[in-house]
């Protein structure tokens, strides 16, 4: 849950008694509604409030999509011991799991802010230093100057035979517990200007994920700029926000399969929001990238002029492709501290046309290719420690339907990502009552490719996710938790029966984990830092063995062990706190 | 209220609306168990299209895995839903079978050059993955008996793709090889690949400095990018089931014809093995159980035992039978221009290749008993029909095209009774195999038709073809018509023959397009031209500018055409016109004094009428022909 799309987050110019630089002002104001802070209330966490509404659980974890170190590999490009997910995933959600930490992260922290807000100050810890003491779970404090946030999580294990752990979810997005380490590390600068009332924040994220040096011995690091903008609220129009830049921008996950299902977009260009008074934020943006992949970019050798010898490159093939935008959306209050949240998104992709070469000086024509994606969210939430459930469901066509960073690589007759399609619903939600919760998520994906008829790359696929956990003693600072899903995968791929009758391979995949855990920030799904001993079951069908080429230990085993302890944090970073 | 509940329902109309649209995963017929049968009543009806897939048309770019355009030899894009989509153009133009490329997985790529022809197959269980998978297969097949179109596949049992080297100098790695610096004085220069050394009758030998050191192993490649992997079902990844003898430089030499490498480094199987036997019968029926297909062209015959043939087409004839299908066509392709051999697979009394006397059966049935102990006696039946290669050399190359005496034509004619045997194969076609050879002009094996003709004038070659085409759709037996040639295609030796279909958009408003659907028209009109027994009526040694210099005429009548009758008379005089006439002896036909005949190729239907005494005059420009029908028997649109 993003606190963009919390409820109560009041336009910034209706209490201009909030805007109390530095404090937080508009920022703070914002968050402060989406935590369910209320009107007024803000400048001091301090302060009472509802608690935040839950209706989004996803904090902006932009380690899935982007860089795709989570992402599946591309058809073709796909490593040999893994089986090839979808060609392209879900337009929001590009081709790999999305990274969990950070959406859920964000929640959490709203509700951990709701839950430290509920704490009596008498059980707080100590302030170390100045002003109160700090709930790494709650927004970051927006005071003007410089600040740092994280998400992170490391995993040491493997499976019962001492090989490394590896991800065994046959489905583009199936249970977080096997990914592998990835970290944020977040530097923002906030400023008040008082010459035109209004706020900055510039912020930059990098990310690493493997190899780690301790792991490999090598330094070596594999880095992306995730976030790279800066956005100025209030600037001539009290609740218009404009940002330009490089940005993760994106909506609600589903925590348990790091996967946002409706909005999931990474591009460079920028956007406008406008927060309406009573609960309405309506949000357009238009950004460009270039997938690296040759459907854009082809660079090849040639002579260089003036009679020099040797080669010089020119980019033959050479487009963006311009993704746009817009989300409205309205919350709305519900019984006591609740309230019911309703989205509709849109995006439209295009690309110009250019040509490739496809054999030497032999080229191809490529037309001008677009898609688009619809789709709506209804959410539903109670306000208190993060309960919500969300539905969604999502319709991408053409070039969309490969999401902003893949390319489609099965084209139609003309060269086109004309036919391709993808279709899906989705399901996320939590509930916690005492020293019990319950998390779950769900989806059921269709997605074909622009190729004609079935192949391989054409599937239907879906995962049930479940976690009940338990906190366990008087401070709640451990707790259990299982895991159960299961997944299933048909691909456009033959299997004949004995009687010459053809099925689609047909992958069924069941996981069960138990996650002992220590949560120094006490109880709450989404309260991190989390120390988590993790053994996780898997067991697999013999179709879904078949996705695994016979030399892989996935192929051969019907039944997997993986064993690790895992970290995982966040705190302070705009990843999981930014609208 | 009624309106509210109205949402819902229409929501979940819309879900399920797109889920079914998007969501249903089905392969078509595939759905069901295939149901075979027979979907041909005489073969002698239909006219067959031989195209190659990988160059027809490309209907889906999923399969276009190292496609290379340029290169004659690379893989192109074509596939078998091109073909089904392009079934509108080829019903067009006429044809009512086609013979498409081998379906199984090959060898990717090999010394830089594609498997995209299908010779050269790895697994013969899987179909080739650049033409689409089994569904594309099926709906192709489908979509063609919808249409009344058969489907003859291709296959090869003499050989698999390049699947491994002989480890002549035991280093356990393929090596090329020059050795000797042929010097006055010096050892010669020998030459060795081990992928593909030259025939050697005791199997390759490995040598060392010290000198022989037995056979070479034969060490299987394992490449997956290039799929250079041992070869499946895994009875072809086992040495011993390839003759292990290198590759055949003579093929005069039966020993080398039989067993000896095809070149290009084809590993050749040992075909009288029982368990070689019986697994060709099984991957093959399975293709036939699988996609409904009506026929099999096999490739390479003559490099494969007799006892060989006996058995593979006997036991899938019954197994096909078994599932529902029959009259399943088999003809064989032996590259040669000898009547004798290449009718000799078709023959029932024909059993040896290592003996003077070709009928001696004794050793051969011994040796076939070996094997046929899993089902009925086998008996001397083989081939349906085979590919016509000797009218291929003689007539299309050196009649029509080299201006040579037309008697050559009627000579070859005349020994096919007996070259090709009269007895159709028990569950076979039921047609008698000397009646119904198959046809061509040329093929993808040989130049084009007009390669040869390339200097000459657009008149001349282009009459050239369209008279040739004219015996092809005329003349008794199964016509078969290469691709490419409805464009006027002119491609010189393989791989040059081998164009793009859809480099000529398909055009179906050229002059040979339309000469082909007009003779096919034609031929579907009359039976005569189907299935009457054929008499030669004229034909001349005289080539020169002598009244009947390349005139050829010959009668279609009796038989099964019963009492229908044609008479088809052909000028192949390039610059001359010519009758059926020569120092006042005229052509006398069998058709009764009075009869009126009809031109029905002529704009104005030109008549013609018999003789008193029998004989008919009619006069050709060069390079034409008449297609001459009792007046009362022209049918209407003809």
């Amino acid at each position: 849950m993003h606190l963009r799309s919390l409820p109560l987050a009041a336009p910034p110019s209706a209490s201009p008694d909030l805007l109390a630089p530095p404090r937080g002002g508009l920022w703070a104001r914002i968050l402060a509604g989406a935590l369910g802070l209320g009107l007024g209330a803000l400048p001091t966490r301090a302060s009472a409030a509802p608690p935040p509404p839950t209706s989004s659980s996803i904090p902006a974890d932009a380690e899935a999509d982007a860089d795709g170190d989570d992402a599946a590999p591309p058809p073709g490009d796909a490593d040999a011991t893994t089986p090839a997910p979808a060609e392209a995933t879900s337009s929001g959600t590009s081709s790999g799991a999305a990274d969990p930490s950070t959406s859920g992260a964000a929640e959490v922290r709203a509700d951990s802010a709701t839950a430290a807000l509920e704490t009596k100050a008498s059980d707080r810890p100590k302030a170390s230093g100045r002003g109160a003491p700090h709930d790494p779970n709650t927004p970051p404090d927006y005071a003007q100057g410089f600040h740092f946030g994280s998400y992170g999580r490391i995993t040491s294990g493997g499976d019962a035979t001492g090989r490394p752990g590896r991800n065994a979810d046959i489905v583009a997005f199936g249970s977080r517990l096997d990914e592998q380490s990835y970290a944020e590390l977040e530097v923002r600068r906030e400023d008040y200007w008082e010459a035109t009332d209004s706020y900055t924040r510039a912020v930059i994220t990098l990310a690493f994920t493997n190899p780690i040096f301790h792991y490999t011995g090598k330094f070596d690091a594999s880095i992306g700029i995730r976030n790279l903008y800066i956005e100025a609220a209030d600037l001539g129009v009290k609740g218009l926000r404009v940002w330009m830049g490089s940005r993760m921008y994106r909506g609600d996950d589903i925590y348990l399969l790091n996967f946002w299902p409706l909005d999931n977009l990474n591009t460079v260009g920028g956007g406008v929001g406008y927060w309406f008074k009573r609960g309405t934020v309506f949000k357009v943006h238009a950004g460009l990238n270039q997938p690296n992949n040759g459907f854009f970019k082809q660079v090849v050798d040639r002579p260089p002029v003036q009679n020099q010898l040797g080669a010089t490159e020119v980019a033959i093939l050479d487009r963006q492709k311009l993704i746009t935008s817009a989300k409205l959306e309205h919350t709305a209050p519900a019984g006591e501290s609740g309230g019911i949240k309703a989205t509709v998104y849109g995006e439209f992709h295009w690309t110009g046309k250019g040509q490739r070469e496809i054999a030497d000086q032999v080229y191809e024509a490529l037309p001008a290719d677009k898609g688009f994606v619809v789709g709506a969210q209804g959410s539903a939430f109670t306000g208190k420690r993060s309960t919500h459930l969300n539905l969604v469901v999502r319709y991408a066509r053409g070039l969309a339907t490969y999401g902003e960073f893949n390319a489609p690589v099965q084209l139609a007759p003309d060269r086109t990502s004309k036919g391709a399609q993808e279709l899906l619903f989705a399901l996320s939600g939590n509930w916690e009552r005492g020293p019990f919760g319950v998390m779950l998520g769900s989806y059921y994906r269709i997605f074909r490719n622009a190729a004609a008829g079935l192949d391989f790359h054409d599937l239907n696929e879906g995962i049930a996710i479940v976690r009940p956990q338990v906190w366990l003693g008087k401070r709640k600072f451990a707790g259990i938790a299982l895991e159960a899903s299961f997944q299933a995968q048909q691909r456009g791929s033959i299997v004949l029966g004995d009687d010459g009758s053809a099925s689609p391979l047909f992958g069924k995949v069941g996981r069960v984990g138990v996650i002992p855990f220590l949560t120094p920030g006490g109880q709450g799904a989404f309260t991190r830092p989390h120390f988590q001993l993790i053994y996780l079951l898997t067991a697999r069908n013999a179709d879904a063995r078949a996705l695994y080429v016979p030399e892989d230990v996935f192929a051969r085993r019907s039944v997997d062990h993986f064993i690790a302890i895992t970290a995982e944090w966040w705190f302070g970073s705009t990843s999981y706190f930014r609208d | 209220m009624r309106e509210r509940a109205r949402l819902p329902r229409l929501a979940l109309a819309l879900a399920g609306g797109l889920v079914g649209s998007a969501g249903c995963m089905h392969f078509g017929a595939l759905d069901d168990p295939p149901q075979l049968s027979t979907h041909v009543g005489d073969w002698r009806d239909q006219v067959i299209y031989q195209l190659l897939v990988d160059r027809f048309a490309d209907g889906d770019d999923a399969n276009n895995y190292r496609r290379d355009p340029t290169g004659m030899a690379r893989y192109h894009g074509g596939d078998w839903r091109g073909v089904e989509e392009k079934l509108d153009y080829l019903e067009e133009l006429g044809v009512t079978a086609l013979w498409i490329s081998p379906v199984v997985k090959n060898v990717d790529t090999d010394a830089n050059v594609d498997g995209y022809h299908g010779y050269w197959a790895q697994d013969f269980t899987q179909p080739n993955p650049h033409f689409g998978d089994l569904a594309d297969l099926r709906s192709l097949v489908d979509a063609a008996h919808d249409r009344d179109m058969l489907v003859i596949i291709d296959i090869v049992t003499n050989h698999v793709g390049q699947a491994f080297f002989y480890d002549i100098n035991l280093n356990g790695v393929p090596d090329i090889q020059l050795q000797g610096d042929g010097r006055p004085g010096k050892s010669p220069v020998g030459h060795i690949t081990e992928y593909d050394p030259d025939f050697d009758p005791r199997g390759i030998q490995a040598f060392t400095s010290l000198g022989e050191a037995g056979p070479a192993p034969a060490i299987f490649q394992y490449d997956p990018a290039t799929n250079h992997i041992p070869p499946y079902p895994e009875l072809f990844a086992k040495p011993e089931v390839y003759n292990k003898r290198g590759r055949t430089f003579n093929f005069d030499i039966p020993d080398q014809l039989l067993h000896g490498d095809f070149p290009g480094g084809l590993k050749d199987v040992n075909t009288t093995r029982c368990d070689v036997k019986r697994e060709f019968v099984e991957v093959y029926a399975r293709w036939i159980e699988l996609t409904d297909a009506d026929g099999y062209r096999i490739d390479t015959i003559k490099h494969v035992e007799y006892e060989f043939w006996r058995y593979f087409t006997q036991r899938l004839r019954q197994r096909l039978k078994k599932s529902g299908k029959e009259k399943f066509l088999m003809f064989g392709e032996a590259f040669d221009g000898n009547d004798a051999l290449v009718g000799s697979f078709t023959r029932n009394d024909y059993y040896n290749h290592w003996t003077e006397d070709k009928l001696e059966a004794a050793d051969a049935l011994e040796r076939d008993a070996e094997c046929g102990g899993d089902g009925p006696v086998l008996t001397g039946d083989m081939l349906d029909s085979a590919f016509y290669f000797p009218q291929h050399y003689q007539v299309f190359g050196d009649v029509i095209r080299g201006g040579s005496a037309t008697q050559k034509i009627a000579d070859l004619w005349g020994t096919r009774a007996q070259n090709w045997g009269n007895t159709p194969p028990a569950g076979g076609i039921g047609l008698v195999p000397s009646k119904t050879q198959i046809n061509f002009i040329d093929n993808h094996d040989v130049a084009r038709f007009l390669y040869w003709l390339q200097g000459e004038p657009g008149e001349v070659s282009r009459g050239m073809l369209h008279n040739a085409l004219l015996l092809l759709f005329t003349m008794d037996g199964i016509p078969n018509l290469y691709y490419g040639t409805e464009q006027d295609f002119d491609g010189g030796n393989d791989p040059s023959n081998r164009e793009d279909l859809w480099k000529s958009d398909y055009r179906t408003d050229g002059a040979t397009f339309k000469w082909i659907q007009r003779l096919i028209k034609v031929r579907k009109a009359y039976q005569a031209l189907r299935k009457g027994d054929t008499l030669v009526v004229w034909a001349t040694e005289h080539t020169d500018a002598e009244s009947d210099a390349g005139i050829f005429a010959f009668e279609r009548f009796g038989g099964d055409a019963g009492d229908n009758y044609a008479l088809v008379v052909m000028n192949h005089n390039r610059s001359n016109q010519a009758a059926p006439e020569f120092d006042g002896s005229k052509m006398k036909v069998s058709v009764g004094p009075g009869t009126v005949l009809v031109d029905v190729l002529s704009t104005a239907k030109t008549e013609y009428t018999v003789d008193v005494d029998g004989t008919l005059g009619v006069l050709l420009p060069p390079l034409t022909a008449a297609i001459l029908i009792p007046k009362g028997a022209v049918a209407s649109g003809t």
